[in-house]
């Protein structure tokens, strides 16, 4: 997954895998200790699978107790009426903190987790330690994969120490991480409180799962307890799923549902994830069950609505290794720029990692980000650039982002180093690892330095405050983020580490590297083995590496803040000469620094009133080199260039942009200019093809340059054809006229002097 | 057509006078005061360089309705029915479902005064309301063979506009004269304003809170997209606002009229074939509307020697 280091909001939602979490997998809907026994028989009768249990929730829903009919209708997941009932409930009973919390419950069940978490707060203003809220709160942070998540649970446990769910949610979070022998002490407390801890046995099983062991003591015991607990097999499918084994995970979900059809969520899941492989119809009837069973989650809403046009809007294009999948409104201007990059980064890879990939690969590009996500996650709110899944890559459109917001052939490098790493390890690599990889890949495999992210300020920060996690833990800053741009730090660091590793012994130890996982390796075992390290050893020697490598822009950061602020304040007051005396001291303290407010616009600026134009040309070429992305600064630069004579440098920067940003018609033109006095005619003849299908409304004048290639190519027949559309829409433009009189007459002549057939010569 | 149309209004514009007046209306506050002033102060400058235009600006504290008043009393007299009088409103204007106004210092001038104003006008007229709201001016302002823009396509939609930037820029942008004739006729303006205005919401990912239309029969509603099927743009199309370079000294070479009337004929007949296109058959249309641009590129260069 590539994020957007700009868009803080991503780290909070950590890094993706937000989408498996709404399932409800791990609640085994515990009762009060205060509610009715009545609840308390209902939920013993659904925890051991017992058929008389929707009798138990019918009688419950009929009560005229509002907290029973409640239960019952919730038991039922008759959601709607359920959230009446509770609603009517808590009006009657105010104050009564445990009824909010079940009404919580059944929100994160229905993935409303807003909703859930205001029910939640509202009891613990109630009743502080009341322990079913703080684990309400634990549940809501871990589906979101909030760093505090296991906090609360303590919190809880400490409240209530027989709170099994809380120390099943411990164990969880623990595999979540990364750490399967803590999630396997975890579960083991939780069966010592319980021995019926269902999903505590699930985590055991699944831990067995996970490292190909058959795990049948832990499924044998839960089966044992509740023959029809599909939620075992669906807390598989979820581990499965954000360990990015997909089909393993699918097949989990499967399982769940024979057990138990109506395991909505375990549907859902399902769905959502036939979908992300393409395989739409299936996807659809499975989500269409969930509507029907009146299970209808933004997840269920979301896709379903995605699915009903996506296949309306979507052109394909196939080759035999790859096929991409372009929106109708945009293909004709993407196709030949992503299909190119597609197969430069496929061939690069290949020889790099050594793999070929034998089915071919699928790139779908969104316009819409909205439609991104939920084509990834199912739900909006995501900061994602572009997400993986096996041989799957969807991103967004370089028209999805507002101009210079993200670099899609960057993006694009990177979710295709996922998949052939995820490929070669059969989907078995620590998240740290192939994501390091993937941002280190941006910029060696391309072969480009100013592609890839520039080291940001919450890395510095992260590295100034000691903040960066050791090697072993470095999952965890992906998975559960302890500050909001942890997970973008833990990005850098993972880059870093690969830099790191390939700088001090070599690329090949990162290529054995990637054969250790696909032998089930794990991080320390990998280390250990290639780099003959134990982890802390390797901490050891990395920490002083990036602090020492990065220590001009740590130490300086602050004052280059200050400066910044400083020069900011002469340019609005346009004092020219103080931006650039203060704006050339602090450049080189942070160079990767080309957001907005950057000091090389700024000096840019500044010299241009002062009417230097070569100095501020050469401000903005730094900017260009060193990965700036604003397309408004760039088309300036090409402007310069091509006042300055420099036109090789000018198709340079322009096709830098095209990049970053493909829907300017206005710098297509400019380039299709460009290569034509550059006597680069395929070059023209791309660019003047972008400007038709950016939808100029200079229809004539993009015919006419591309049929003025087409000639430079003697590809005569196509640039009549041009100079012809060319002129239907300006029937008096003379250029045209005069290329349609030369291209009319070479054809004429060709014609006159071609051989005679042979049977004329017979005659 | 369009060519000849451009050499009819070529030849006009030697015996003929152009109008412009452009009001910048009252800003409210300084980012806008200043930029509708540097619109109107932009226009005014490109306009100028039409020759013998006659252009004139109202603006900032000179932009009362009084004096719109003795502008447009003024052009009443002063112009003549081959005359062509360019009226250019930027700023903010409000729409009370009954009228629209345009926001000026004092009181304000609604649509039904500027309409009662320029009906006495003779010249043929251009109006082009590039303020918020302006869609509610549209009904009042509309005539026959008044072309009417309206930056926003109701009165409802209230936000200030960007179309005055992007109309302003059609005059400086090459690109605009998608017909190469060397001129941006007022339909060539209003498309390219209109086209970079909805580009400039998708890219910034705002909604789109203005969509400009153009009405020119005098009659129903305006229109996003002018065209042969719903008539409208015709009289636009005839309209220049500015010439980029000299199309006009053939005009009156006598050794070249037979050429003019061939060049014409076939100008004629590739707009009329443009027309029919949807009735011919695809091979056939081809055939035609290729033979005919090489003839009419023979006798271009025939004319050029």
């Amino acid at each position: 997954m590539k994020l957007q280091s700009t868009l803080l909001v991503a780290a909070v939602l950590s890094a993706g895998f937000y989408f498996a979490q709404r399932s409800g997998m791990f609640r085994a809907t515990p009762v009060e200790a205060q509610t009715s026994s009545q609840v308390t028989q209902c939920e013993a009768l659904r925890k051991h699978g017992d058929p008389g249990t929707t009798a138990c929730y019918q009688a419950l829903s009929r009560s005229r107790d509002l907290g029973l009919k409640a239960e019952g209708l919730y038991g039922l997941r008759d959601y709607r009426n359920a959230n009446d009932a509770f609603r009517d409930a808590v009006k009657a009973r105010p104050k009564d903190a445990n009824l909010k919390v079940r009404w919580g419950r059944m929100y994160v069940d229905y993935s409303q987790p807003g909703d859930a978490a205001d029910l939640f707060k509202e009891a613990l203003e109630i009743d502080e330690k009341n322990a079913k809220a703080l684990y309400g709160m634990a549940l809501v942070a871990s589906d979101a994969f909030e760093g505090n998540a296991a906090d609360f649970a303590e919190k809880a446990l400490k409240a209530d120490p027989n709170l099994v769910e809380a120390r099943e949610l411990l164990a969880r979070i623990a595999l979540e991480d990364n750490h399967p022998e803590k999630a396997v002490e975890e579960a083991k407390k939780a069966l010592d409180t319980s021995g019926e801890a269902l999903d505590a046995l699930a985590i055991l099983a699944t831990v067995d799962w996970l490292d190909d062991k058959p795990g049948k003591e832990w499924i044998d015991r839960v089966l044992k307890i509740n023959p029809t607990y599909g939620e075992a097999y669906s807390i598989a499918g979820h581990f499965f799923v954000i360990n990015r084994r997909y089909d393993e995970g699918i097949q989990y979900y499967r399982k769940a549902l024979e057990l138990k059809p109506d395991l909505w969520s375990a549907r859902a899941e399902l769905g959502v994830n036939l979908m992300r492989f393409g395989q739409n119809k299936e996807a659809r009837e499975h989500l269409e069950q969930c509507f029907n069973a009146n299970y209808s989650s933004p997840l269920v809403r979301n896709t379903l609505k995605l699915l009903d046009s996506i296949d309306k809007r979507v052109e394909t294009f196939t080759t035999p290794t790859t096929v991409l999948k372009l929106d109708k409104k945009e293909s004709a201007l993407l196709r030949p720029y992503f299909q190119a990059e597609l197969d430069r980064a496929m061939a690069t890879y290949e020889k790099r990692y050594k793999f070929k990939i034998t089915q071919p690969v699928q790139l779908e590009v969104y316009p819409d980000h909205g439609d991104f996500e939920v084509r990834t996650m199912g739900l909006p709110g995501l900061g994602a650039l572009g997400v993986t899944f096996g041989k799957y890559v969807a991103m967004d459109s370089p028209s999805g982002r507002p101009p210079g917001q993200f670099h899609w052939a960057s993006t694009l490098w990177h979710e295709f180093s996922h998949v052939y790493v995820l490929s070669m390890t059969n989907h078995r690599v620590p998240r740290w690892f192939t994501e390091g990889l993937a941002v280190y890949e941006e910029t060696a495999a391309s072969g480009a330095t100013d592609w890839g992210d520039r080291l940001d300020p919450p890395s510095i920060i992260a590295m100034r405050d000691k903040k960066l996690l050791p090697i072993a833990d470095l999952d965890r800053g992906f998975i559960h983020p302890t500050y909001p741009e942890q997970v973008i730090v833990s990005y850098f660091q993972g880059g870093q580490v690969i830099t790191f590793i390939s700088e001090k012994w070599g690329y090949d130890k990162v290529l054995a590297m990637i054969h250790d996982f696909a032998d089930r390796k794990d991080t320390v075992e990998a280390i250990q083995k290639e780099l003959n390290l134990k982890p802390e050893e390797f901490d050891a020697q990395f920490f002083p590496w990036i602090d020492a490598k990065y220590k001009k822009q740590v130490d300086g950061f602050e004052d280059w803040q200050k400066q910044l602020k400083m020069v900011s304040q002469a340019a609005k007051n346009k004092d020219w000469s103080a931006v650039i005396t203060e704006g050339t001291a602090i450049r080189d303290l942070y160079p990767d620094f080309v957001e907005v407010g950057n000091v090389y616009e700024f000096l840019a600026n500044a010299y241009l009133a002062k009417d230097d134009k070569a100095k501020a040309m050469a401000e903005l070429e730094r900017y260009s080199a060193i990965g700036g992305r604003s397309p408004r600064a760039l088309e300036q630069l090409a402007d310069m260039q091509i006042e300055a004579g420099k036109k090789r440098e000018a198709a340079a920067t322009l096709e830098r942009l095209n990049l970053i940003y493909l829907e300017d018609e206005a710098s297509h033109d400019k380039l299709g200019k460009l290569y034509t006095e550059l006597k680069n005619p395929n070059g023209a003849i791309r660019e003047y093809q972008a400007v038709l299908a950016a939808g100029t409304i200079d229809k004539a004048g993009a015919h006419f340059g591309l049929a003025q290639a087409f000639a430079a190519t003697n590809r005569n027949e196509e640039a009549l054809d041009e100079v012809y559309n060319s002129l239907e829409a300006a029937p008096g433009f003379k250029p045209a006229q005069a290329l349609l009189r030369e291209l009319s007459s070479k054809q004429s002549n060709d014609k006159q002097s071609a051989p005679k057939p042979a049977g004329n010569v017979k005659q | 057509m369009r060519t000849l149309i451009l050499l009819a209004g070529a030849a006009l514009t030697l015996h003929a006078d152009s109008y412009f007046l452009t009001v910048a209306g009252l800003g409210g506050e300084d980012q806008y005061e200043q930029r509708f002033t540097g619109w109107a102060s932009d226009l005014n400058k490109l306009l100028k360089s039409e020759p013998g235009a006659k252009v004139d600006t109202l603006s900032g504290k000179d932009a009362t309705r009084a004096n719109i008043e003795a502008k447009l009393k003024a052009l009443a007299t002063q112009t003549k029915a081959d005359d062509s009088f360019v009226l250019v409103l930027i700023g903010h204007g409000s729409y009370d479902d009954l009228d629209y106004k345009f926001n000026v210092p004092g009181p304000d001038i609604s649509a039904t005064e500027l309409a009662s104003l320029l009906d006495k006008i003779p010249a043929k007229q251009v109006v082009v309301n590039a303020t918020s709201a302006s869609g509610g001016s549209l009904s009042t302002l509309q005539k026959p063979k008044r072309v009417v823009i309206t930056a926003t396509k109701a009165g409802s939609e209230k936000n200030a506009t960007v179309f005055t930037r992007f109309f302003i820029e059609s005059l400086r942008d090459p690109t605009a004269d998608t017909d190469k004739n060397q001129s941006i006729s007022v339909l060539e303006a209003f498309r390219y304003a209109e086209e970079k205005t909805a580009k400039y919401f998708e890219t910034q990912k705002r909604l789109a809170t203005e969509h400009a239309i153009i009405e020119d029969l005098g009659k129903g509603e305006g229109v996003k997209a002018p065209s042969a099927e719903n008539g409208e743009g015709l009289v636009a199309g005839r309209q220049v606002l500015l010439h980029l370079g000299s199309v006009a000294s053939i005009v009156n070479d006598p050794e070249k009229q037979k050429l003019l009337k061939r060049k014409d004929e076939l100008e004629t007949q590739i707009d009329e074939l443009k027309y029919r296109k949807a009735a011919v058959p695809q091979r056939e249309y081809q055939q035609q509307m290729r033979q005919m641009l090489l003839d009419l590129a023979k006798v271009q260069e025939e004319l050029d020697k």
